[in-house]
């Protein structure tokens, strides 16, 4: 007998993207649709709520629409529905869950709710066909900052996570104080390019042997850097200040991912969430990995930002445990790792 | 004809099926739980109690507003991407005039008011003659003050529907009254009715182009608004 395909409709509207895709087998991306609605945010500062959710109700289905028919997939022939149910907005979330419980549902195929960290970690599935479980997982986005052991693909352990501001949390504050737009990560990044990551020795909270990150003292450096410079009428090197920020961030990251990788013994390393996309992270960590024999993964640019092919991808290896989510299910804007 | 009606506009979560003009189902919660996770089981074991196919729905009428923005979202995505599965089409209808349909009675002013926030409220104004709705006012915002001398104009009898307990908490004036609460929240079999008599009438949109009714913009953008007109 053939074994069948598997086709999974993902959906995703955590926070400032609504996003649709078809996975074919979890591995193969058929479509990969992404609305952003990042250009309306910027005149705001940062997302807000309200419009993020007006935006994801006016594109939804829009989106799966054309998701399906960019997979050239009939919505009858999709066999199961993944949907992002946390965290993030929680009026962002609904709109996508309420879409995807709907469709599974009416169709009377299965639902299988995605939590979007892990989302993120299975975005490096869609780009290295030989990764397999057990790995070590670094999420860093605008809302988390993790270490994680991927066990298998239904079997997380989390090492360790920030005790207050996210790493992107911290980029998005320095970036604003510095009078740069939003999103601020990649425009630290390009000011960095032209910086000095020695000037100035920003403090590092290692916090001993725990795997838990702290960059709140970071923000607070940084801006009271900056602030001190002002009073005292110096100019500031404004690309020194991004690239030693950036710099110090970077080596908190790669210091615990170091440690984790030492004491755990595993041999492969993936990156994910929006800040993986920094180039700097992505070499400094590929360098440090390799002294110690580690390979590092991590996604392709396009699938580094919130989309629902990596909810798909998620979604699947559940459809696969016939892990199903049931019709009451509801969005969770705090839900945890692990 | 079978049409499903929905209706998340206020903590009321309703649901109905109607075969043309006939009630074959009206399934409502206040209970608090949310929509989220109540809307869907509660469409589900519709079907399954009336034993009628999920497939032989014909239309969906939802309820688009005014209301909870969260509420009414949940509302429509579930209509929308039900609506898409079964290829059939969906009616948005205005939550205040489908309110004016739960009371049929000719001669008296109907009032729908719902909760706009910030002591605020929604007000729309109806009236039945010989079987057919009239629309006095549209629906607009006004304060507790404005909606009171509003409705004093009437020489009539009017009745508040929708989220008005709050109002009769001090005196109303002498010809305004509460509606019976059998009648006074949203109902679904009444978006139904309103929504297939809408398609019949040949108000018909896209999937794609329904828009919920908000009314008013969210805060960020009335702030920015109000900050750009300072400078
Ligand atoms: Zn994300």
């Amino acid at each position: 007998m053939v074994k069948k395909d598997i086709y999974i409709l993902g959906i995703e509207s955590s926070c400032d993207e609504t996003a649709a895709a078809v996975v074919k087998n979890g591995r193969e991306v058929l479509s990969n649709i992404i609305s952003s609605q990042v250009p309306i945010h910027r005149k705001f500062g940062g997302v807000v709520p309200e419009i993020a959710s007006r935006k994801h109700i006016e594109n939804v289905l829009p989106v799966i629409d054309e998701a399906l028919k960019q997979a050239n997939v009939g919505i009858n022939d999709i066999d199961g529905i993944a949907v992002t149910y946390g965290p993030g907005l929680v009026g962002a979330l609904l709109v996508g869950l309420s879409a995807g419980k709907a469709l599974a549902f009416a169709l009377d195929k299965p639902l299988l709710g995605v939590n979007h960290l892990e989302g993120h970690v299975f975005a490096n599935f869609l780009v290295d066909g030989e990764l397999e479980p057990p790995f070590m997982a670094l999420v860093v986005s605008g809302g988390h900052t993790a270490l994680m052991k991927v066990k298998d693909y239904n079997n997380f352990e989390l090492l360790g996570q920030t005790r207050d501001d996210a790493a992107g949390e911290a980029f998005d504050k320095i970036a604003r104080v510095m009078g740069l737009q939003y999103p601020g990560g990649p425009e630290i990044e390009l000011l960095a390019k032209d910086g000095n990551p020695m000037a100035i020795d920003f403090p590092r909270a290692l916090l001993d042997q725990s795997y838990d990150f702290s960059f709140s003292g970071l923000k607070s450096a940084v801006i009271n850097y900056l602030h001190t410079e002002k009073q005292a009428g110096r100019e500031i090197n404004r690309a020194d200040v991004a690239a030693s920020f950036q710099a110090a961030i970077v080596d908190v990251l790669v210091k615990k991912s170091v440690h984790a990788l030492k004491a755990s013994g595993l041999k492969k390393i993936v990156l994910a969430g929006g800040v993986s996309a920094n180039k700097t992270l992505q070499a400094e960590l590929a360098a440090a990995v390799e002294a110690i024999g580690v390979t590092l993964v991590h996604p392709k640019p396009v699938l580094c930002t919130d989309n629902a092919v990596m909810i798909a991808c998620r979604g699947y290896y559940k459809f696969l445990n016939n892990e199903f989510s049931g019709m009451d299910l509801n969005a969770d804007p705090a839900l945890k790792l692990g | 004809m079978l049409i499903l009606g929905i209706d998340t506009a206020t903590k009321v979560c309703t649901v109905s099926l109607l075969r043309d003009n006939e009630p074959v189902a009206e399934y409502e919660i206040n209970a608090g739980m949310t929509h989220s996770e109540g809307l869907l089981p509660q469409i589900g074991q519709i079907f399954e109690r009336t034993k009628i196919a999920k497939k032989d729905i014909d239309l969906i009428a939802i309820s688009i507003g005014p209301g909870s923005f969260t509420g009414l979202r949940i509302g429509l995505a579930t209509s929308e991407a039900m609506a898409y599965s079964w290829q059939i089409p969906v009616c948005g209808v205005d939550t205040m005039k489908a309110m004016a349909y739960n009371l049929p009675v000719d001669d008296i002013i109907l009032a729908p008011v719902l909760d706009a926030q910030k002591g605020n409220y929604y007000l729309a104004l109806y009236e039945w003659q010989n079987g057919e709705l009239t629309e006095h006012q549209k629906v607009t915002v006004v304060s507790r003050e404005e909606l009171l001398t509003r409705l004093s104009e009437f020489a009539k009898p009017v009745m508040l529907l929708g989220e008005c307990a709050k109002l009769a908490q001090e005196s109303l004036p002498p010809l305004v009254k509460l509606a019976p609460w059998q009648v006074r929240m949203p109902k679904a079999s009444s978006v139904a009715l309103l929504g297939l008599e809408e398609y019949n009438n040949g108000q018909r949109k896209d999937i794609f182009e329904l828009n919920l009714h908000y009314i008013r913009r969210s805060e960020a953008e009335e702030l920015w608004e109000k900050r750009q007109k300072k400078v």
